[in-house]
């Protein structure tokens, strides 16, 4: 049989241009073959293949039993081979490892250096906490190996091994800190110690500070560059805890700043004056003055003078940390971080959009916001079909083709500069992110940058215009579209909080909304192409229905509203849509004060036929929430039309003649009363539980019966209910639609039901809800029965808390006298976000800017202490899921295990605590029970081999 | 630490893949194209350090590097040489502008071992490509920077194989290292 060496491999590779995924099929079921047999050359090359192939994506998982046989080849070449395609292919479920730990014990004993240097580098992409224990006694003695390069290597193995198996740290550390001290260790060897130590420091950065002289002098000595910046990440890590190290630092670094050549190390310093704290130490003395200024110039020369993109790049960042506490230092250089906005590099941009956001002001605010704007709509909408070629993120592996030039791969790496020089056009995501920031700065502190909000609803207006288009959403993942982050709906929320926050603007606000609904504007409203912001109808259709009466067009946008084309809105926004219809309708019909004209009422029932002609199809609407208000409009809207046409018109020009109530009065009701407000989450938490609230009392006590009578009953007095359920209450609005039927109307349990019947809660939630609805709708002619008083003579017809403070309100809704509403301002406690917005938006300096902006409402005094207690109640269940593993990022190395263990060896005794004597006992009972595997494998193990044995002879 | 090196060329056809972490093939890949596609992109004058590619954003949540010293991989840097782009994955440990030397002393260092290197050098000797970064760079942690001790720690493994002859060679010359050169940031 021909074998192919690797070099055959890849040269077939490109030889069979087009037929790649064939050859690469053919090639590894040769790879199987061949592994499978018993000359180890033919192994190990098999393996080498299939080492390559993996790097394309393709799986070698089932020959890592055959890495291990090649692993104990006695040749290195095999060797080698093996354990690369142990570091490339293993996995965290790959069994066999276990079965690897002598192997690797045998080869960091080894006696050849080359042969020891393969455990160490593999040992950290596989290592797992009983296998660390194992091999930790051999690790040890490496360290004080001959060869220089076997120690620092084994260094990091050590690291690599503590940081699944802290323990390792308690027998390594103290020789690893005899290597730092050491003067006479390899420079190598210190510097990669150090590294060591700065990936540790952070962890525990007191273990470290007894050897801040040690690794000063290294600092100070070395001229190692590499180390040095090591050296200084490290520092600003331990300066916090001990503040004299900043004196004693301050020399040397500003030393380095002033005569370093190294970009890297000058930067490194600068960063590690900033993160050090060592800004914040010194501040107020002529020298902290003096240092600031050094590294805050330093930074503006990275970004101006040299040009160069990576030092812009690397100046912002170091900005971006200094922003938060100097907030006046970086607003200094406000002017070059400006232009970095606008740079043609996506990553400085990102960076610079980052660092502008802490920069806001009431004074910038606008100019920030000017320059994004320009950039959004300047640039054209890229999408991501525009490049197929480079969206293969969802392709499973990546075939390796033929390359069709041989002379391009033989390009030389020494670099020449690439020609091509056009800045990309703007990524959607980027897009996505200015959207976002400029909501967020413009929001931040609830508005309190915002002088003009005239401004600011234009400013929305035009978000919409070059907002992206968002990928098509299944249903399932509609809810969470406003996590996910739907630009569009992001910017209808702005405008929709804007417009109830700031009543001097709700003019303007309803404008825009009515603008974004108006379907003959919708060219010039919504980006050319794709769906890009349509979000914001969500916000602009509640908008144009809640203040209907403060629409300057309602006609064309009722005709909007009931467009064809709104019948292909997604469902939640149809649903929205809806809700708006009958508003809009009541404030163009409920006009009393004209005479009910025979035109008047032709134009309504006009209206109210189109109206009907665009309800009646969606009343099978898949959307179940569309379906159910399509059906309750659609009677409602057939029930106006029969009292308009029943309603005789009055001669023209002769007497009033009053128009149907029902259009007038009835309809209006349902949708006036109360001020939609915003309310601080954990508002309704507060409000208090009225002293009468008896939850305890059973409401009937003869619920149970009643239930099995609900059982019970057929079908003829459901049907009798629903005929009940069309007719009565209705002739009731038609014959007296006063505003009582309005109360009556919010007496609806399911209107404000949980900031009362919070306790009720889990009684709603019953499992047995369809039995009591049953029940319920036999005592139809009483109210829902959670809200009786048992006191409560039945008969009189229950009343709920809100219908009386209703009815004794003297037929007017008395907003105040409703617990939850009665809130103030006044009564806010000394809080400093609350307080702080409110001073400067009513500051006496400026006080042709003030414009007043609802906050949220609550109740009681401490607004802070009670909106970070209740959004800390509702964001900590995700906190707790921030550090699961689940949710742990990509790549990530956990080094977490290693906060929990000191390296303090003052007390050095060392106790074995209970925990640890409990901890050894279950490592020793997990060593026996993976020995016992591994006892179990191998006998597995020579089974297969005798059989295969015996299979070969046949 | 560095979480990951990769090596791809201009048509995003992987040279070299190395994760200091266990991660599934697949993964493996759709990261790498995702970094390409990001790379791909860039015009020459951008600068050398990328945006989270959309697997590493999405976990950190934030797209921002600056959280000082975590875990999570927050800074993705790169280099592009020729036909080839030199990508480090690395936390905020690690110095932005010495990944842009590391990466330069690979380079250096296989140009050291292959003469002149150019990608067909490096594919078909993935084996000292993969050696050539052990030397500098274990399980995450930088071990040398210094170029002869590279180059020695490899050579220590065994004679380097040469191009095979019949894959030919353009006579290529170019006089030392593109930006590197000169030593802006130098920080040897």
């Amino acid at each position: 049989m021909f074998e192919k060496s690797l070099y055959d491999l890849i040269r077939g590779l490109r030889n069979h241009k087009g037929s790649e995924k064939e050859y690469i099929n053919e090639s590894i079921k040769e790879c199987r073959k061949e592994i499978r047999s018993n000359d180890m050359d033919l192994k190990s090359t098999a393996l080498m293949k299939l080492t390559y192939l993996e790097m394309f994506g393709h799986d070698m998982s089932w020959a890592s039993f055959n890495v291990l046989e090649v692993m104990s080849s006695p040749k290195y070449r095999h060797k080698r081979t093996a354990y690369l395609a142990a570091v490339q292919s293993f996995r965290r479920d790959t069994e066999v490892l276990m079965l690897a730990e002598n192997q690797l014990k045998k080869d960091i004993s080894s006696p050849t250096p080359t042969v020891i240097s393969l455990p160490l580098v593999a040992i950290p992409h596989v290592i797992n906490p009983s296998m660390a224990n194992s091999v930790l006694s051999d690790l040890l003695p490496r360290l004080t190996h001959s060869h220089a390069a076997i120690r620092k290597k084994t260094v990091v193995t050590l690291y690599r091994l503590a940081l699944v198996y802290p323990e390792t740290l308690r027998p390594a550390w103290p020789k690893i800190k005899e290597r730092l001290q050491d003067d006479n260790e390899d420079p190598s060897v210190t510097a990669a110690i150090v590294n060591v130590v700065c990936e540790l420091g952070w962890r525990r950065p007191q273990d470290f500070l007894p050897l801040a002289p040690r690794l000063f002098d290294l600092l100070v000595d070395s001229g190692n560059n590499w180390m040095a910046i090591k050296l200084i990440k490290l520092f600003a890590t331990l300066t916090p805890l001990e503040p004299r190290l900043i004196k004693k630092l301050l020399p040397p670094l500003t030393k380095i700043i002033r005569e370093t050549s190294a970009m890297s190390l000058l930067y490194e310093c600068i960063s590690g004056i900033i993160q050090g704290g060592i800004l914040e130490a010194v501040e107020g003395t002529t020298e902290g003055e003096e240092v600031a200024k050094l590294c805050v110039g330093k930074l503006r020369g990275m970004m101006v003078i040299e040009g160069d993109a990576n030092l812009k790049y690397v100046a912002l960042l170091a900005f971006d940390k200094i922003v938060k506490f100097h907030p006046y230092l970086v607003s200094q250089q406000q002017d070059v971080i400006l232009e970095c906005i606008d740079d043609p590099d996506i990553s400085i941009r990102m960076r610079a959009l980052d660092l502008v956001v802490d920069m806001v002001n009431s004074d910038n605010l606008t100019a920030i916001v000017g320059r994004l704007m320009r950039q959004l709509r300047n640039a054209p909408i890229a999408s991501a079909t525009d490049d197929p070629t480079h969206d293969r993120g969802r392709m499973a592996g990546v075939v390796p083709y033929a390359e069709s030039d041989d002379s391009d791969a033989e390009e030389s790496l020494r670099p020449h500069e690439q020609k091509s020089d056009q800045p990309p056009p703007l990524p959607e995501d980027y897009r996505v992110n200015v959207i976002r920031r400029v909501l967020e700065m413009c929001s931040r502190d609830t508005y309190s940058n915002i002088t003009d909000f005239d401004w600011y609803i234009d400013v929305l207006v035009q978000l919409v215009r070059v907002s992206p288009s968002t990928k098509a959403i299944s249903t399932a993942e509609e809810e969470d579209a406003e996590e996910t982050g739907d630009v569009g709906r992001r910017i209808g929320r702005e405008l929709q909080n804007v417009a109830i926050r700031v009543k001097s603007v709700r003019a303007e606000a309803v404008d825009a909304a009515q603008s974004l609904v108006l379907v003959d504007r919708r060219d010039q409203m919504f980006p050319a192409s794709g769906n890009g912001g349509l979000g914001v109808l969500d916000y602009a259709g509640w908008l144009v229905g809640e203040y209907a009466n403060y629409l300057t067009k309602p006609e064309p946008v009722m005709t909007s509203l009931i467009h064809p084309t709104s019948l292909q809105l997604p469902s939640r926004t149809l649903a929205i849509y809806l809700q708006a219809l009958p508003k809009v309708f009541s404030s163009m019909a409920s006009n009393d004060q004209t005479s009910w004209t025979p035109e008047r009422k032709i134009l309504m029932s006009l209206l109210m036929a189109r109206i009907i002609h665009f309800l009646e199809p969606l009343s099978t609407h898949p959307g179940l929430e569309v379906q159910e208000r399509a059906v309750e409009y659609l009677e409602l809207m057939r029930l106006a039309q029969e009292a308009a046409s029943g309603t005789a018109t009055g001669a023209e020009h002769e007497e009033f003649t009053d128009p149907p109530l029902l259009l007038t009065q009835a309809i209006p009701a349902l949708f006036s009363g109360a001020e939609l407000n915003p309310v601080a989450p954990g508002a309704q938490r507060k409000v208090p539980v009225p002293e009468d609230l008896d939850l305890d009392t059973p409401i009937n006590p003869n619920l149970q019966s009643l239930l099995a009578q609900a059982e019970l009953e057929g079908f003829e007095t459901d049907e009798d209910d629903v005929y009940a359920a069309y007719t009565e209450p209705i002739a009731s609005y038609t014959e007296t639609p006063t505003a009582i039927s309005a109360a009556d109307r919010l007496d609806a349990p399911h209107k404000e039901p949980t900031s009362y019947q919070n306790a009720a809660e889990d009684e709603y939630l019953d499992p047995d809800i369809i039995a009591r609805r049953k029940a319920e709708r036999k005592e139809r002619y009483k109210d829902d029965p959670f809200y009786i008083d048992p006191e409560v003579d039945r008969g009189s017809g229950a009343v709920t808390p809100l219908g009386k403070i209703v009815r004794e309100g003297n037929m007017e809704v008395d907003i105040d006298s409703i617990p939850i509403m009665d809130l103030s301002f006044e009564k806010r406690g000394p809080s400093p976000a609350g307080d702080d917005h409110l001073s400067r938006t009513r500051s006496p300096r400026r006080p042709t800017r003030r414009v007043e902006i609802m906050g949220d409402e609550t109740l009681g005094g401490d607004i802070a202490a009670s909106n970070s207690s209740s959004r800390e109640a509702t964001v900590s269940p995700r906190l707790n899921h921030g550090p699961n593993k689940a949710k742990k990022s990509l790549l990530e190395v956990d080094s977490s295990g290693l906060g929990a263990l000191s390296l303090d060896d003052e007390d050095g005794s060392r106790k074995l605590t209970r925990l640890d004597v409990e901890r050894r006992e279950a490592e020793e009972a997990e060593m026996r029970r993976a020995l016992a595997e591994v006892e179990r494998l191998r006998g597995w193990r020579l089974g297969v081999r005798r059989w295969l044995g015996r299979r070969r002879r046949r | 630490m560095i979480n990951a090196v990769l090596v791809f060329n201009n048509a995003g056809q992987p040279r070299l893949t190395k994760f200091y972490t266990q991660l599934e093939t697949s993964v493996q890949q759709r990261l790498i194209s995702e970094i390409f596609t990001l790379v791909a992109n860039r015009p020459n004058s951008a600068c050398n350090f990328l945006p989270l590619p959309p697997l590493l954003a999405n976990s950190s949540k934030s797209s921002t590097p600056t959280t000082p010293h975590n875990d999570t991989p927050s800074l993705v840097t790169y280099r592009h040489y020729a036909t080839l782009y030199f990508i480090v994955i690395s936390t905020s440990t690690e110095s932005p502008l010495a990944l842009l030397d590391l990466i330069q002393v690979f380079v250096q260092a296989l140009d050291g071992l292959f003469e002149n290197v150019c990608e067909l050098d490096l594919i078909f000797n993935f084996e000292t490509l993969h050696a050539t970064l052990a030397e500098m760079i274990v399980g995450g942690v930088v071990v040398e920077t210094h170029l002869d001790k590279v180059i020695e720690g490899v050579k220590a493994q065994g004679t380097v194989a040469k191009r095979p002859v019949n894959e030919g060679k353009g006579g290529m010359g170019f006089a030392g290292f593109g930006r590197g050169d000169g030593g802006v940031w130098a920080g040897r």
